[in-house]
């Protein structure tokens, strides 16, 4: 009885919560809503007016932005990085003269929350999102652009995370950390990391004991672990870097070659895909049966105490190719509806800047964005931290447009599918997939 | 005579009619109340009407001033649909106060046309505190009812009703009604309709296997803890409540782990007897009947304890009148115990049905729908209607689309219960008296 109620609970009250919400705001900004569509002009205020009056082509334009009168801003920050952002905060104030509050919110969810709690003018100033959530947030017309300090932005950051935060060819983020996963080894079970998967294979031909749950290596079989084998071989999801949903990439020659490929290492991996979940793999690596785990640096943290930890970048294909991974951007973005978008802004390229993107370092192990803090000796003499750096010169951003979300079920099922059952059609079951996809992305 | 029609006509204008009849204060009242409401329907309310019919006309937008893109706020379609449902309620409320006070100017002079004297206001106060008091305290539950339960629910359906999905996300879009698109979109695009039948076909199969796994079990194992002979009975109960008193969330996340075809400890138990192990969540059909399982595991104890009570109620001299026409164990159970234990609990048993049709926890947390199902939309092979619901409204952004299958749910479960409501109330009346 109780399971059927709180399970009837949980379903109902995502519309309940979202409707009290609204109907709470609406009542307060209801009316505000109506006046600025008759009347545009009336809602620039005065603070923004002045900065593009004096605006002028050739000075740099942080010297003539000054935050507005009485301005003061919340963000929202993961848990692992609220320590990072106070004190962050306490700096900005410092030299800007603005207060900013920290709100605790799960990475993950601050799109979600910013698509509800934006318009009601509930959400933070500033935000971060990982970039494959800015798609669906720029459509919806929640972010604004990184305008003032575009051509600082893009001469300081590494180009991937550029990439990543632009959409539709307009520059939103300000890029604060990178991440792609790489190959982990326990040090005391492979000596040396594998350089090619020839290598991972033979040494699994001697270390693999399925009855005794030790296994050379392990990965999720979803999309975004398991992309190497499609853009290591020369395939890809959309076309034009993953922005054009008329050509799908997924059953050309290269991602049949990859699959067929994948397929080979059943040998060394003799398990469902469903089976391999990050709760099992984790506890493995942990105990020190599992030798080599594909994972990314959150979880370095849960690994450092228990295993003589290396990290390398992922093996290299049977062609001699290096394999190819997904990246993520975070980036710090400006919510649009700001009440403060000058002092918005001004944070967020604040927050992003070398020195802070250091001290994030330092903090929490974020991998910085920035070109020169990423040559700063103190990521470049990290042996964890220069393996994934390595790894994310071959990455290619996941891709930010909202039809991804079209891919991602339809892909893993192929992975699984094709693992599970290694007598399927490599080709034919590629095929289904885009043919899945296509069928979605046509139903919308 | 004249005087009650004169009354109710006058009432047309709050409170003339009170006025007509000298009831000043309660006349200046009404009109008061009568002036604010006409007077927020004419300037707030019938522009919030009208949004909810259109929408919005004026999508939010950027603009480049010299350097900065600033937002030009427009219209939200969802805030517009809420503010208009608000309108519509605060309007039919108003509505039910212009009715009243009609009829209140009309009853009045009715009273005065038989010549009764009239009340004076006290004397109204008292008389409506003696008379109307239930209705005068239902009204504050009655109000939030109406904004907390029934807005939201009207404004869900009415999700079903628009475009708001995917591509179509406010403020930088307007959302549009569509009428029974999504309707017809969910029955005729192939990749819509297979996904749909699939899983309402399980759903319906998961609610009748659920509930009549967890009825059956918990019923026999309280007649079997009930039986005399069994000793230690309050251990035994307390061993089965367990699973029930840990929170199923977590119980279920673990035994997602126990159930790990390669890892898990159940399987090397079966190893170590020598049996293969089974797919257990990565097969389509064993990941069925393991979410069946377990779902057993956390509902039997509640038939269970529903059950003790039931037994402990039934008289022992119907026993003994059994053993005396000389019944065997079999036949008590089947004559005695059986239907006293299916009268007391069958609305349970609906209940349990409907809440299985939604039964979220399970399989959400057990399997995410999984394992996953390459011709399904956004769904696996255990997905649920309402596990489903929630991955295209979360997951997906398919607003429009999820609340088409909420609407689906919510007939599903409501023909159900009245439906075996029904049924148990005749096999109540037919054999129980018999």
């Amino acid at each position: 009885m109780k399971k059927s109620k709180r399970s009837k609970m949980q379903a109902v009250s995502f519309s309940t919560v979202l409707c009290l919400l609204l109907a709470l705001t609406v009542t307060a900004c209801g009316s505000g809503n109506g006046n600025s569509a008759t009347e545009p002009n009336a809602s620039l205020n005065s603070a923004v007016n002045e900065p593009a009056e004096t605006t002028n082509e050739t000075n740099p334009a942080e010297e003539e932005l000054k935050a507005e009168a009485g301005a003061k801003l919340t963000v929202w920050e993961a848990k692992e990085q609220v320590e990072y952002m106070k004190q962050l905060a306490a700096d900005f104030e410092k030299e800007y003269g603005v207060p900013v509050k920290v709100e605790e919110m799960a990475g993950g969810d601050q799109g979600a929350r910013l698509a509800t709690d934006g318009p009601s003018k509930l959400a933070a100033d500033v935000l971060t999102l990982p970039h494959d959530q800015i798609g669906q947030a720029v459509k919806a017309g929640l972010l604004l652009p990184n305008d003032v300090f575009e051509e600082e932005t893009k001469s300081t950051m590494v180009e991937t995370a550029i990439q990543a935060s632009t959409y539709d060819g307009i520059l939103y983020g300000y890029p604060k950390s990178v991440e792609t996963y790489a190959l982990f080894y326990n040090k005391d079970l492979i000596p040396e990391a594998p350089k090619t998967w020839d290598d991972v294979v033979a040494f699994a031909n001697t270390y693999n004991k399925p009855k005794e749950n030790k296994f050379a290596i392990m990965w999720e079989f979803v999309g975004y672990y398991s992309y190497p084998f499609i853009g290591s071989f020369g395939g890809y999801i959309y076309g034009d870097n993953n922005t054009n949903t008329k050509d799908i990439g997924l059953n050309n020659e290269g991602t049949v070659k990859g699959f067929t490929f994948l397929q080979s290492l059943k040998g060394i991996l003799p398990l469902n895909a469903g089976d391999i979940t990050y709760d099992v793999k984790t506890q493995l690596f942990q105990e020190g049966k599992l030798a080599m785990n594909i994972d990314g640096p959150w979880s370095v943290a849960a690994f450092k105490d228990h295993v003589n930890l290396g990290v390398a970048p992922l093996p290299k294909g049977p062609d001699g190719q290096d394999s190819i991974s997904f990246s993520g951007v975070k980036s710090y973005y400006v919510n649009s509806y700001t009440a403060y978008p000058v002092a918005g802004r001004l944070f967020a390229h604040f927050a992003s800047n070398k020195e802070n993107q250091l001290k994030n370092f330092e903090m929490t192990g974020a991998i910085p964005a920035n070109i020169e803090a990423g040559e700063a000796p103190q990521i470049k003499d990290d042996p964890i931290i220069s393996g994934f750096f390595e790894q994310f010169q071959h990455s290619v951003p996941m891709p930010s447009i909202s039809e991804i979300k079209s891919v991602w079920d339809p892909l893993k099922a192929a992975f699984v599918s094709l693992w599970n059952d290694p007598s399927l059609d490599v080709k034919k079951t590629l095929d289904q997939t885009v043919s899945t996809i296509q069928a979605d992305l046509a139903s919308k | 005579m004249h005087k009650k029609k004169g009354a109710a006509l006058l009432s047309v204008i709050p409170g003339l009619g009170q006025f007509y009849n000298r009831q000043w204060l309660k006349g200046l009242i009404f009109l008061l109340v009568g002036a604010v409401g006409i007077y927020f329907i004419v300037f707030n309310l019938t522009g919030y009407l009208h949004g909810l019919v259109t929408l919005g006309e004026f999508p939010s937008r950027m603009v480049k001033v010299g350097k900065l893109t600033r937002m030009v706020e427009g219209d939200h379609s969802i805030f517009m649909m809420i503010d208009g449902l608000i309108a519509l309620l605060a309007l039919l409320f108003y509505s039910a106060f212009h009715v009243l006070n009609i009829r209140d100017a009309f009853l009045v002079g009715a009273a005065r046309d038989r010549g009764e004297p009239i009340h004076s206001f006290g004397e109204s106060l008292r008389h409506m505190g003696r008379k109307n008091f239930a209705y005068l305290v239902l009204v504050i539950p009655f109000v939030a009812v109406v904004f907390l339960t029934i807005l939201p629910l009207v404004f869900s359906v009415l999700l079903a009703f628009t475009n708001f999905a995917d591509p179509i996300l406010p403020p930088a879009h307007l959302v549009d009604w569509v009428g029974f698109g999504n309707f017809m979109k969910m029955l005729s695009l192939d990749v819509w309709s297979s996904t749909f039948s699939g899983v309402l076909i399980w759903t319906l199969i998961w609610a009748i296997i659920a509930t009549v796994t967890t009825y059956i079990g918990g019923v026999l194992i309280a007649v079997l803890i009930h039986q005399p002979r069994v000793r230690c009975k309050k251990l035994w109960r307390t061993l089965l409540i367990v699973p029930f008193a840990i929170p199923n969330m977590i119980s279920l996340l673990v035994m997602r782990n126990m159930f790990n075809n390669q890892f898990g400890p159940i399987n090397s138990y079966l190893r170590a007897m020598g049996l293969d192990g089974v797919a257990w969540l990565t097969n389509p059909f064993w990941a069925k009947a393991t979410v069946i399982l377990a779902n057993m595991w956390i509902g039997i104890p509640v038939t269970m304890i529903l059950a003790f009570g039931v037994l402990t109620t039934i008289p022992r001299d119907m026993y003994e009148a059994a053993e005396v026409d000389g019944a065997g164990a079999f036949y008590k159970f089947r004559m005695v115990t059986l239907p006293m234990v299916l009268f007391a609990t069958a609305p349970i048993l609906i209940m349990q049905f409907a809440g299985n049709i939604n039964s979220f926890n399970v399989i959400y947390l057990m399997t995410n729908g999984e394992p996953v199902n390459p011709n399904y939309q956004y769904a696996g092979h255990t997905d649920l209607l309402v596990t489903w619901l929630y991955k295209l409204a979360l997951n997906q952004s398919q607003y429009s689309f999820a609340s088409v299958i909420g609407i689906v749910i919510f007939l599903l479960v409501a023909t159900f219960s009245i439906w075996s409501y029904r049924r148990t109330r005749s096999y109540k009346e037919e054999d129980m008296i018999a």
